[in-house]
């Protein structure tokens, strides 16, 4: 198993999970919850953390690989972070212009930063950090053009 | 004196599931079997957190926890969606509809579940 990489500064929690079957999923969903918990962040960012990552994980088992799914605090600044990541050999030869549209169109609203580096195998990156300032606002907002509206 | 907590879940298998775990955990459970039946339950009678499930008749979770958090009555009371519609889009309305958590129905929600609510302090 390699070793999590990323752009950032590593620090604790550091976990993994390998994916092999469904059950993998919702053991990612429930370490993600862990990490997010152990770095402070609030029970609905965890919730968008989990969804996030089960979802990556799905799309590991779709390909038919087994690939380990990284958490580990990550450092910017004063900023403190949880970042997800995955190798992603299937995407060797794809453009990656696309890949990351396809990413931030389906995860973009769940994490702050979605990444894709590195080509021998591709690493995808997903990142939410701590620090920002998450606006109740916009967590609280009605998005009438998701779901019928009640009025 | 025990704290009250209302579940909303049309399903009465699950919700006498959902309805034992919350006892377990110490709270007292009122069920509401739909939406507006939830609706006017929070509102006539505020409890201390609303367990709320998505696939709803009538009124589907997301709306009624729009409903919820609009009603000065029922604003600060805690909602957490524990759902089978734990896809992304999904996640994301229910947090947006105001939901204090989102949590899939699966082997790791009790637990979840309870991590939630002693964060919250209501255990």
């Amino acid at each position: 198993m390699s070793r999590p990489k990323g752009p950032y500064v590593m620090q604790p929690p550091v976990m993994s999970v390998q994916i092999e079957d469904s059950m993998d999923v919702m053991i990612v969903r429930d370490t993600v919850r862990q990490a997010g918990s152990l770095l402070g962040f609030s029970p609905a960012n965890r919730a968008q953390l989990a969804s996030a990552a089960a979802t990556l994980a799905e799309l590991v088992l779709k390909t038919g690989d087994s690939e380990a799914l990284y958490l580990n605090g990550v450092m910017q600044g004063s900023k403190t972070g949880l970042q997800v990541s995955v190798d992603a050999p299937w995407l060797e030869n794809v453009s990656s212009t696309n890949v990351l549209i396809a990413l931030r169109s389906k995860l973009g609203d769940l994490v702050d930063e979605i990444l894709l580096e590195g080509e021998k195998p591709p690493t995808i990156f997903m990142i939410m950090w701590l620090n920002d300032v998450r606006s109740t606002a916009e967590t609280n907002q009605v998005n009438s053009d998701e779901y019928p509206s009640d009025q | 004196m025990a704290l009250e907590a209302l579940l909303i879940e049309d399903s009465k298998t699950q919700a006498a599931q959902i309805k034992d775990t919350l006892e377990s955990m110490g709270l007292r459970v009122r069920v509401a079997y739909d939406g507006p039946d939830g609706l006017r339950e929070a509102s006539e009678n505020p409890p201390a957190l609303i367990v709320l499930d998505v696939k709803l008749p009538t009124m589907d979770g997301f709306q009624v926890c729009r409903r919820l958090k609009r009603n000065p009555a029922t604003q600060d009371i805690p909602v957490i969606m524990l759902t089978e519609k734990a896809d992304p889009k999904a996640t994301m309305s229910g947090l947006r509809a105001g939901a204090d958590d989102y949590i899939p129905k699966d082997i790791f929600a009790a637990e979840h579940l309870i991590n939630t609510l002693q964060e919250l302090g209501i255990l």
